[in-house]
């Protein structure tokens, strides 16, 4: 058989998985099926310019949920647009501001991304169909990187301003007198990748949004929001909670989509005892070369830069060994210029490259056309990924085929295990807390820092008075003689936000290895231990660095890249006490509470892990001081009772790996990094002195992760028992009950016991919709 | 109600927040008792010596300063910058509550000076409190008129965006005026040469002998007024006031000075004995800034004439290489080779470049290849020196690298064809 033989991708995937050692693999094929477009009308309010850009760009009409989309915004309403990658959902927003513009030049946009990258390319997009329309108007980007004298020029003249939150907050906000231009005349707010913003950094985002909105109501405009989002569970809540507008959900695509064929490989584990499982690289290479082969465009996704280059190298080896095009395969990741990144779209699109190996810096939004094939190594960590990832391949009209290979983590094994998770009805949820008391006081400093408040003036959905006076006592507000309360400080509080991290005080990490040092970025302090400590393997950008110093008194981690084969993995000795129940409810066995509580931890050692393995090679001790985290936490309590004839030993491993399995299912339910929830598992609990299986949230005060939890403790509990009872290993693994350390009993056999008694009766119901499922 | 439930659970974070600092110890402050704004307001003219100014809004309080000062200031139609005599002067320095330029750093103190008749008047206008600030804005506004000229130190970037920001932020037009004559560029380009630095406290007691043995350092103006709007304490603002009626008669002063001693030195080709030869090669390159090279050139040889020893030349030899600069730029390209020539001959730091310069000048205007190799042999010889004292001059080096062969393959060629010129 020839090595290089073009084949549709249909037949590719079926020559693939007949290969030797693939077909064991096999967890999960599932056929997405092709979904026709559903047209909509051009509405006859669109300037004739703009009607002609479109069909000079071949379209005739729209699909249907722009139309709903264009419709509702005519309508002043609040949108949030919640359809597949490659939908055209810039369209959605793009038009009505350009429809805007056309009709009144003075109006403004404002286009808020998560990256800079991001930025980019969607100005572009914009530019472009302005262009079409033989508009002459001014778009422009505002970010860190714009130089001096451009940003005079934008903040007077810029019609649609394309920046980030971070640069809204520090360098927009607090200087709003000189954006008045923009701010008077604000007609759309523009929130592209709505569900990053979650956790702390979509809690600071909501009260940026809230600063916002307070300015536009001082210069009196009221501008239309727009967001659009991967799909998660709770749209509607999502939008609401970041800006405190009610929104209208369009989530009915009207975007053709070909067939996807999705499939799920599961790689059996290398030794069943032990329950090791084979990293996701192996086979994803395999099931990328096979395709290639074929002439299929396939991209693959990597999650760390080490394991991108290792399988963009093998596969360039392989082709060569066929002498296939070598030179057509490429690899995108943070770290590569922004010019070799544009080539790579390009030759994305007109097919000139033929197979692309990247991290999930290619993950968002940026336009590369369709491709055929779509390989995960490994789950990118959420649904709402996932799907997007999966959605680079499908052209209208063809066959495509997404494949995920399976990690060795218990992320990966729990959506391997439990499809209906990724077929069915999401249900991640992006969860924030506007309300997180720290960084709500962090927002209202630089509030009232931009405009003073006045009595009885509301911040997010309450009146912010009870909580001036708390910044009066510390001195940063006054109430004056008109009662109004005015900043009074010399400060500059919106350079003391950090958008994206939790605590105030951070450690900055220093990267060494270029001639003159630079700051890489900074982690807060309580996860710095665990992150930077010395010796430890740090990543960004899906670069690793080796931490050689952590100047604990000094707040600075010095660092320089290596290449690494492992990783590294701190424990934290953590104590946890309840300093408040916001609700306790009863629960089979026992009850379910959620509150503030009180964490001290001090970081122990650090081991090294293996890359693909997650083999243990190392170890090391970490002398740092302890800290404590004021925090909200959810946990279940069993009752004595109901434990009464276990020994002491089996009920701590069934504690432990049970609350593993109940972490994992946390993370999976809101769409959390695995260090975004801590765990602690008390046999006897020194205060309700009961055993105990706390989860807690890692950002101090919580981002209302543990009231969700409360509220799903039903779904979570029943998760967790059937990822353990449905294990396939023997007693336990590090996918289910996590790693078995020294002892000897069955961990997984108890877990399954303590989650069964806590699901009740009724025991396990799987529930969502019915899933082919092979193996 | 959301927004009640929301609000509650605002308090019951916010009280174990407070449990904590309480147990933390830390200093909480105490609101200030408001007084009513009527007394605010005399209370603070009573401890500063002002009086109070009933605006259509809020009270404010307005203190007043006059000393005798001749209002002389017709020279300064010639400065680089253009400014119109005739138009009234206001002289302009704010006091704020920080260094930034948002919408939180608030101007609390602003000094006018302007001249009437023989006085000299500084007219400050003070904050009572941060609701005053609509009446405060009205009082400052009928202070600068239309046709005003501003005068300010580091107001183009600093004091007046600030002011315009507040105009801005209670829904008003800033005040419009004809010009705005920022001294800190002046003074950095006539004076810094001299000075450590080009801050107002140096260039007024450098220039003018201004001292100031109690002066309030800058960097404690903040904490004063902020300490003032929480406890009421308005003593410790006098300071203040005196710090910024101290910076406004300065800049009064230093108009003098610009009007009197430099601004006519080029229209009148001389300068009186008292000026500093540095200070008119600085106010030569600020005319060159402008491309005016006539009254530039003018300065350079002002300059250059009252440099009477070898070590004065070589103190000041970037005047007399901006005046050769000029002089190219004026076309006079002769003058110019004479004017480098002159600079490579005193033997300064430069004057190994100038000799390049000579080579320049001979190579190409005069076409004489011979003279210019011998001239870049100088600067070789020169280059070659400083080396060995460790002080590498790669800029020289580069050109020699260039010129030299160039030079040498031009003169065979010309000796091949028996066209030689040579002398």
């Amino acid at each position: 058989m020839r090595l290089h033989q073009p084949l549709p991708a249909l037949e590719a995937l079926e020559r693939f998985l007949a290969e030797p050692g693939v077909a064991e693999a096999v967890a999960v094929r599932h056929v997405v099926p092709a979904q026709d477009a559903t047209y909509a009308p051009l509405p006859e309010w669109l300037d004739p310019r703009l009607v002609q850009a479109i069909e000079q760009r071949g379209i005739s009409s729209l699909y249907s949920h722009q139309r709903e989309a264009l419709d509702a915004l005519r309508e002043g309403q609040d949108i949030i647009i919640v359809t597949p990658t490659a939908s055209g959902k810039s369209l959605c927003y793009n038009l009505p501001v350009l429809q805007e513009i056309s009709a009144d030049p003075a109006a403004r946009a404002l286009y808020l991304f998560p990256t800079k990258a991001l930025s980019q390319d969607q100005l572009a997009e914009f530019r472009s169909l302005a262009e079409l329309a033989g508009m002459d108007l001014s778009a422009a980007v505002y970010d860190g990187d714009t130089p001096a004298p451009i940003r005079a020029v934008v903040r007077e003249a810029g019609q649609v301003v394309v920046t980030n939150p971070d640069m809204l907050s520090t360098a927009m906000l607090p200087h709003h007198t000189k954006w008045f231009q923009l701010f008077e005349q604000l007609r759309f707010i523009v929130i592209d990748e709505a569900h990053t913003y979650r956790g702390i950094f979509g809690s600071h985002v909501a009260n940026v949004l809230r600063r916002l909105l307070r300015i536009c109501a001082h210069y009196g405009s009221h501008p239309r929001i727009v967001c659009s989002s991967a799909t998660v569970g709770n749209p509607a809540e999502l939008a609401e909670t970041l800006t405190g507008r009610h929104f209208r959900v369009i989530d009915r695509s009207g975007a053709p989509q070909g067939e996807r064929h999705v499939v799920i490989l599961d790689p059996p584990p290398l030794d069943p005892r032990s329950g090791v499982r084979p990293g996701p690289h192996w086979l994803s290479y395999r099931a990328a070369l096979s395709f290639l082969r074929a002439g299929r465009q396939t991209i693959v996704f990597g999650r760390a830069r080490v394991a991108v280059e290792l399988m963009l190298s093998a596969l360039r080896e392989a082709m060569r060994e066929g002498r296939g095009p070598i030179d057509r395969i490429r690899g995108y990741r943070g770290g590569y210029l922004p010019s070799e990144r544009r080539a790579i779209e390009a030759g994305l699109r007109s097919g000139e490259v033929l197979g692309v190996v990247a991290t999930n810096a290619l993950e968002l939004g940026i336009d590369i056309g369709a491709l055929d094939v779509s390989i995960l190594a490994g789950y990118p960590g959420t649904i709402a990924a996932t799907w997007q990832q999966m959605g680079r391949s499908g052209r209208r009209g063809e066959a495509s085929v997404s494949i995920l290979v399976a990690g060795a983590g218990a992320l990966d094994r729990y959506v391997a295990t439990h499809p209906q998770y990724l077929f069915g009805a999401s249900p991640e949820e992006a969860r924030l807390d506007p309300e997180n008391v720290h960084v709500l006081l962090a927002h209202l400093r630089a509030a009232a820092f931009e405009l003073p408040f006045a009595p009885g003036e509301h911040f997010g959905t309450a009146p912010a008075d009870d909580l001036l006076a708390f910044l009066g006592e510390e001195g940063h507000v006054r109430q004056a003689g008109d009662g109004r309360w005015y900043w009074s400080s010399e400060n500059f509080p919106a350079s003391e936000i950090n958008l994206r991290l939790g605590a105030p005080e951070n450690v900055l990490i220093i990267d060494t290895g270029p001639e003159r040092p630079r700051v890489l970025g900074e982690v807060d302090l309580f996860a710095a231990r665990v992150l930077v400590h010395e010796k430890a393997i740090y990543l960004h950008d899906s670069q690793q660095y080796h931490v050689d110093e952590l100047d604990w008194e000094e707040r600075k981690a010095l660092v320089r890249p290596v290449d690494a084969d492992y990783y590294t993995q701190a424990e934290l000795a953590v104590t946890l006490k309840p300093l408040d129940v916001f609700a306790p409810a009863d629960r089979p066995a026992g009850s379910r509470q959620h509150g503030e509580v009180m964490i001290s931890s001090i970081a122990t050692i650090f081991k090294k892990l293996k890359l693909d393995t997650h083999e243990n090679v190392g170890w090391g001790r970490i002398h740092l001081p302890e800290m404590e985290l004021h925090t909200t936490a959810w946990w279940v309590a069993l009752d004595r009772e109901a434990v009464g004839d276990w020994r002491r030993d089996e009920l701590d491993a069934a504690l432990v790996g049970a609350g593993r399995a109940l972490q994992t299912v946390a993370s999976v339910l809101l769409m959390a990094d695995p260090h975004d929830l801590g765990m602690v598992a008390q046999v006897q609990s020194p205060h309700a002195q009961q055993p105990v299986i706390y989860l807690w949230e890692a950002a101090p005060g919580g981002v209302g992760m543990s009231v969700r939890l409360f509220d799903r403790t039903d779904e979570l509990v029943r998760g967790a028992l059937d990822l353990v009872a449905g294990c396939d290993c023997q007693i336990g693994c590090p996918a289910c009950v996590g790693p078995r350390g020294e002892s000897r009993l069955d961990g997984r056999a108890l877990a399954t016991r303590l989650l069964r008694l806590l699901c009740g009766p009724t025991g396990a119901t799987r529930s969502g919709p019915d899933v082919e499922v092979a193996a | 109600m959301e927004g009640i439930g929301v609000g509650q659970l605002r308090r019951s974070r916010l009280e174990r927040l407070r449990d904590a600092r309480v147990r933390e110890a830390a200093d909480i402050r105490r609101p200030a008792i408001g007084l009513p704004r009527e007394d605010r307001a005399t209370a603070l003219a009573a401890a500063v010596g002002g009086i109070v100014q009933h605006t259509p809004g809020q009270p404010i309080v307005a203190v007043e300063w006059r000393e005798r000062m001749e209002q002389d200031l017709s020279g300064l139609a010639w400065l680089p910058e253009a400014v119109d005599p005739a138009s009234p002067f206001v002289l302009i320095d704010t006091e704020t509550t920080g260094l930034g330029s948002g919408t939180g750093t608030l101007p609390f103190l602003v000094g006018i000076g302007t001249w009437e008749g023989p006085d000299f008047v500084t007219r400050q206008l003070l904050l009572p409190d941060q609701s005053d600030e609509s009446g405060y804005l009205d009082a400052l506004e009928a202070l600068i008129p239309p046709d005003a000229c501003l005068v300010s130190y580091n107001g183009r970037s600093f004091d007046w965006p600030l002011l315009v920001t507040r105009y801005r932020l209670h829904g008003r037009r800033p005040p419009t005026f004809a010009e705005h004559l920022d001294l800190l560029p002046l003074a950095r380009a006539l004076w810094k040469h001299r000075l450590p630095d080009a801050r107002l406290a140096s260039v007024e007691a450098g220039i003018c002998g201004v001292s100031r043995p109690h002066d309030l350092p800058g960097s404690m103006v903040p904490a004063r007024y902020l300490d003032y709007l929480r406890s009421g304490h308005a003593a410790p603002l006098r300071g203040v006031l005196e710090h910024n009626r101290q910076d406004v008669v300065s800049m009064a002063l230093l108009l003098r000075v610009l009007a009197r001693e430099l601004a006519p030195v080029a229209q009148q080709g001389w300068a009186p004995d008292s000026v500093h030869p540095g200070d008119l090669g600085g106010l030569g390159r600020a005319y060159a800034r402008k491309r005016r090279h006539q009254e530039a050139l003018t300065c350079f040889d002002a300059a250059l004439e009252r440099l009477t020893d070898a070590w004065q030349m070589q103190r000041y030899e970037h005047i007399a290489i901006d005046r050769a600069r000029t002089l190219t730029r004026m076309g006079r390209r002769e003058d110019a080779e004479g004017a480098w020539h002159a600079i490579a001959l005193e033997g300064g730091q430069h004057a190994a470049w100038a000799w390049l310069h000579v080579a320049k000048h001979r190579e190409h205007d005069a076409s004489d290849l011979a003279a210019a190799l011998r001239a870049t042999d100088r600067a070789r010889a020169l280059a070659e020196r400083g080396r060995l004292f460790g002080r590498r001059d790669q800029r020289v080096e580069r050109d020699l690298a260039r010129r030299v062969p160039r030079l040498q393959r031009r003169l065979a060629a010309r000796v091949g064809t028996g066209r030689s010129r040579m002398r």
